[in-house]
């Protein structure tokens, strides 16, 4: 039998990957360094910023020992700015740039390891977790927020535009059809999976009959790609 | 004067709402009502009115120049009618409305009308030319009352869904400057209650009445609310007028009572109950005690000595201050700068308010024939100064205030009429501390913690101690009696102070943290009359800077060390670091008639003075905005330019120089110009990087200081200003038209911005590391600073090298260049000329790459020789 769990990530397991996020915080309390599995972490040291890993940064804001700095793509002006963006233009808002490749080394940078939420992110793109690390910092953190009402407000309004752009693009799923998916979040790209995949599985299963109806006729009449087209253009009349 | 009559209603229109307008001038009062005339009454006059004619029905709103006035309809025409004549000119349609006129105000000068309809756009009107109109767009709402500032340059706006919109008027395109939410009630357009934003006459605040029935008070200055005047009414305020001189406030409600408070104590002096009909527009005369309303009858009302002779002392005070919790131009003054005037004219006593003379013919005649109840035509003619504006002209006692007389001139009478030199001083100030914001006030800011201090309604005071760090060190909140105004903050302990307050002298708290036996804190008295302008803290010493320009230098156990007389006075602030004191006082006047800021430093441990009155390099029209040390020691001012400058070589005496390191103007985060904001400077420090940043608090907005709760410390890198923000922004921009195609785009522009990002690198490394070699040559040096200053030296190498490489990719014929850059090198590990040297072979600019062997071998030879002197 299929295995209970639908295809692909779901919504807790991707939140466990973007938990590798570097955010900033501000310590309130001294915290000598730590030799982790991900990497070592510097000493921290009040009120010096720092950036960690979003799990350490959530358990550390639980026990009051830091605050943390939400990345700038988090406030209500550059929000508001990419929600216009959203519902003017037809496409995603772009993902943010990546940095130069560093020469010589064999590094190669990607999401979890780009600083894309911490204090020095850009401010105007979205980075591929901005849907699971905007609402796990309003859930932890909602009074490091200026705003945190209006934030929570603008994440729902932008998830919602890019929720229908990604069904409407479902549309021309067809088969030889395609989305461009350039910007879409991971956590979108969880939620839309089994929609998607259910849409072109159904769209298979639409076309099977007819599929098989001229596979049936092709193996009768012997294959021949020309009269296939005859055939086809019978079909259409 | 004869026995206080109750008022007699004069009956000015057929019954309903009517409303009413004095003049400037006082001459004049204006009603309009529901018929399709306006009266105009002459003050002290019994006469019948002069009916202006040809009005249109039912106005709902009047305001009066001296010699026109306008009035608002229902039917949405706004008029202008001359006040002379009995047809008013046939009255010229200023502006007409497709919705019902609510209110129409006039500007203090009498050029501009604003108009308040059931449209949500106010439209303000040149009086004399009708195409000029200005647009105030930001309302959700319709608009129920509009009114002018004193001077005319901010105009309140009252909506019907309970917000205020204060826009300034200055510019051509008027500006919302703020926003003001939970103030009035919200209310139908139609509805008698009142939400009319009423200047007060100092023009730094306004009152309006709220839902509670209260007038609240607001400061103009910080927008928070200040004191309330608890009314008793029992419906609805209806209308509300402030006395001319701002001493007294007269309110009415439905409940058909007007109550008279005293504007400083906020307490009830009289209330009269005898008013037939709701009151719906009141106002003072504007020299003499009569207060005229027009009620919801028709009536109008000339109540002559309204004030009861027992309290008119009120009406003769000078213009009286707003009622503040504490005034939040106190401490620091708005203003960058003060006359040395303002801060003598009190003290010389040559120069103290002038009494009346005896028997002077005011004197004999007595109050009703007093100068200002004569109607004088023209009052400038004739040199006598009346005050019938309030606006503080005479001292109340019929003579000039001291206000026009020059600073230090000497009485003689033939002096030419050439305006005088007035030199301005720097204020002093604590660094750190704001001034108060609503009832509260930040006393210090520091990396390790803030102080701050709560006012509870002006009888005590809750001070506070906050710490980042809140692990180690433990927050204290305590009750403060004295009333502390200034604070410093290190990681041993408190300081605090208190200005003397009557017989009570200034005094001295230090407050440690933590001690191995009980807590020993200390307090010690200034001699009196002396009060602290600046106080700092170190981690052994305890600066104190006094108004007698004395600066007090005690040990962490109260144990006074020095005391001597500071060089440069006025005192402006002080700082401490360990063993360095740093003081700053007013010195000689410079061209642009400011005082110079002087500062000394000295060490008080060797007694020694590292720097004599050398001077704080600002630029002309800027202050200093704070003085401190960054924790690795060195000083570092933040001027109100937004500008963070250091002081380089400053333990050698007559050697050092201001070096700017950070221009928060240059900030890419300001770089699209639509940000309004401050930085409130903190510290300088090391990040967890080992990079230079600035602490700052960032203060939205126009506002200037942060409140308490303070927002939380940002942090930018250092950055020498060498290229403007808007270069950077614009590198910053145009890649992102297209994100897909930036890995082709980068390759032809980056070469530039790399060499502004390692040209910066070099020159700032450069000056941090002869700041720390300086620290280090004088003190014993840690491993650490060794490891900095080493790191430091190669990243000067390093930067140096990288721009190497970009000389050498321009071409053949940039050589001279980088030769020159590797002449720069310091070279302190021996490998950096062998890797220029690589590089250039890399290029295969072999001419180059002979000359820096040529230059590694000459380098090597010498340093031989020095060892071989050795």
């Amino acid at each position: 039998m299929a295995l209970p769990l639908p295809p692909g990530l779901t919504p807790p397991e991707i939140a466990f990957i973007c938990e590798m996020e570097l955010v900033t915080i501000i310590p309130r309390q001294r915290l000598e360094g730590l030799e982790l599995l991900g990497g070592p972490l510097k000493p921290l040291n009040p009120p010096q910023r720092a950036s960690i890993p979003l799990w350490l940064a959530l358990l550390l804001k639980r026990q009051r020992r830091a605050n943390i700095v939400p990345p700038p793509w988090l406030s209500p002006d550059s929000l508001s700015a990419i929600l216009k963006y959203e519902t003017e233009i037809d496409a995603f808002s772009p993902p943010p740039r990546l940095p130069p490749l560093p020469s010589g080394t064999s590094l190669v940078f990607s999401p979890p390891f780009l600083p894309g939420s911490t204090a020095d992110a850009t401010a105007d793109a979205l980075p591929y977790h901005w849907l699971e690390l905007g609402s796990m910092l309003l859930e932890a953190a909602p009074e490091d927020f200026d705003d945190a009402n209006e934030v929570r407000k603008l994440l729902r309004g932008l998830r919602e535009a890019r929720m229908a752009k990604l069904r409407q693009g479902v549309e021309v799923l067809d088969a030889g059809g395609g989305v461009k998916m350039n910007g879409v979040g991971g956590m979108e790209v969880g939620e839309a999976r089994t929609f998607i995949t259910g849409v072109v599985d159904g769209l298979r299963k639409i076309g099977k009959s007819r599929e098989e109806a001229r596979k049936e006729r092709d193996r009768e009449n012997g294959y021949s790609p020309s009269q296939d087209f005859d055939d086809d253009e019978m079909d259409m009349r | 004067m004869a026995f206080p009559q109750p008022p007699r209603g004069r009956y000015a229109h057929a019954p309903g709402p009517t409303f009413l307008a004095y003049s400037p001038n006082g001459q004049k009062l204006v009603t309009a009502g529901v018929d399709n005339f306006c009266r105009v009454f002459t003050t002290g006059s019994d006469d019948e009115p002069l009916n202006v004619d040809d009005c249109q029905e039912n106005n709902l709103a009047v305001a009066a120049g001296n010699d026109f006035f306008i009035t608002g309809a229902e039917d949405g025409t706004v008029n202008k009618y001359a006040m002379a004549t009995s047809d008013g000119d046939g009255g010229d349609i200023l502006w007409r409305s497709t919705l019902p006129i609510r209110d129409v105000a006039l500007s203090p000068d009498g050029a501009w009308v604003a108009v308040a309809s059931d449209e949500l756009v106010v439209h303000v009107i040149h009086t004399k030319d009708i195409q000029m109109v200005k647009r105030l767009r930001d309302q959700n709402r319709s608009v129920r009352h509009v009114s002018f500032n004193k001077s005319g340059t901010q105009l309140a706006v009252s909506c019907v869904d309970g917000s205020l919109y204060i826009y300034s008027m200055d510019s051509e395109e008027p500006e919302l400057v703020q926003k003001v939410d939970d103030m009035i009630k919200r209310t139908e357009p139609e509805a008698e209650s009142s939400a009319r934003v009423l200047w007060h006459p100092d023009g730094t605040a306004f009152a309006t009445p709220t839902g509670l029935r209260e007038m609240q008070v607001m400061s103009t200055g910080d927008w928070a609310k200040h004191k309330t005047f608890k009314t008793e009414h029992r419906a609805d305020i209806t209308a509300a007028a402030w006395s001319p001189n701002g001493a007294l406030l007269v309110t009415t409600s439905n409940d058909l009572s007007i109550c008279l408070w005293d504007a400083k104590t906020q307490k009830l002096l009289k209330k009269y109950d005898d008013v037939k009909a709701t009151i719906l527009a009141m106002a003072w005369h504007p020299t003499q005690n009569i207060l005229s309303y027009t009620n919801n009858e028709g009536l109008l009302y000339m109540h002559t000595n309204f004030v009861p002779p027992e309290l008119q002392h009120f009406l003769r005070l000078p213009l009286q201050a707003a009622p503040y919790f504490h005034n939040p131009s106190e401490g620091r003054g708005n203003s960058p700068t003060t006359n040395l005037v303002n801060g003598l004219k009190h003290v010389l006593p040559e120069r103290r308010a002038r009494a009346g003379s005896a028997d002077s013919l005011d004197d004999l005649l007595g109050d009703e024939f007093r100068d200002d109840d004569l109607d004088m035509p023209d009052e400038a003619d004739d040199g006598f100064v009346i005050d019938d504006d309030g606006a503080g002209y005479t001292n109340g006692l019929g003579k000039r205030t001291n206000g026009h007389l020059g600073p230090l001139e000497s009485m003689s009478k033939r002096r030419p009429t050439a305006p005088v030199f007035q030199p301005q001083i720097h204020e002093p100030f604590q660094p750190g501390g704001t001034p108060w914001r609503g009832n509260r006030r930040l006393l210090c800011c520091t990396l390790l913690g803030y102080v701050s201090t709560i006012s509870q309604e002006g009888t005590h005071y809750t001070a506070e101690v906050r710490f980042y760090n809140d692990r180690e060190y433990t927050n204290v909140r305590f009750t403060d009696v004295f009333g502390y105004d200034k604070a410093a903050l290190t990681e041993h302990g408190t300081l605090f102070s208190c200005q003397p307050k009557g017989s009570i002298p200034a005094m001295i708290y230090y407050r440690p943290h933590e001690t191995w036996t009980t807590r020993a804190d200390w307090r010690t008295n200034l001699p009196a009359g002396e009060s602290v302008t600046a106080i700092a803290l170190s981690h052994s010493y305890v600066v104190v800077t006094t108004s007698a320009n004395y600066v007090r230098i005690y040990s962490l156990f109260g144990l006074p060390l020095r005391v001597f007389r500071q060089k440069a006075s006025p005192v402006v602030t002080c700082a401490a670091w360990r063993d360095y004191v740093l003081t700053i006082g007013n010195g000689p006047v410079s061209g642009d008639g400011t005082s110079q800021l002087l500062y000394t430093i000295e060490n008080v441990k060797r007694d020694e003075i590292c720097q004599s009155e050398d001077i704080v390099a600002l630029p002309p029209n800027t202050t200093l905005t704070s003085v401190f040390f960054s924790s690795d020691g060195d000083p570092y001012i933040y001027d109100s330019d937004g500008v963070l400058l250091t002081l380089l070589h400053w333990r050698t005496n007559g050697q050092a120089r201001w070096v700017p390191m950070l221009d928060t103007k240059c900030l890419s985060r300001r770089a699209g110009g639509g940000k309004q904001e401050s930085y409130w400077p903190v510290s300088v420090s090391q990040d967890a990087n080992g990079k230079h940043v600035f602490h700052c608090m960032i203060v939205k907005g126009s506002e200037k200081y942060p409140t308490h709760p303070p927002p939380m410390l940002s942090e930018f890198a250092l950055e020498i200003p060498l290229s403007s923000a808007i270069d950077k922004g614009r590198q910053e921009k145009e890649p992102d038209v297209d994100p897909m195609f930036d890995e082709e785009e980068e390759s032809g522009k980056k070469p530039e911005s790399k060499q502004q990002q390692h040209e910066q690198d070099y020159i700032l490394s450069s000056v941090l590391h002869t700041q720390l070699s300086e620290t280090i040559s004088h003190t014993r040096p840690t491993t650490y600073q060794k490891q900095d200053l080493s790191n430091l030296d190669v990243q000067i190498d390093r930067s140096l090298l990288q721009l190497l490489a970009l000389e050498c990719l321009a071409g053949e014929d940039r050589g001279m260049k980088a030769l020159e850059l590797v002449t720069l090198m310091r070279n302190s590990n021996g490998k950096m000329l062998d890797l220029a040297g690589k590089v250039a072979e890399r290029y295969n600019r072999d001419m180059l790459r002979d000359k820096i062997q040529e230059l590694a071998e000459r380098r090597l030879m010498s340093n031989e020789e020095e060892e071989d002197e050795l």
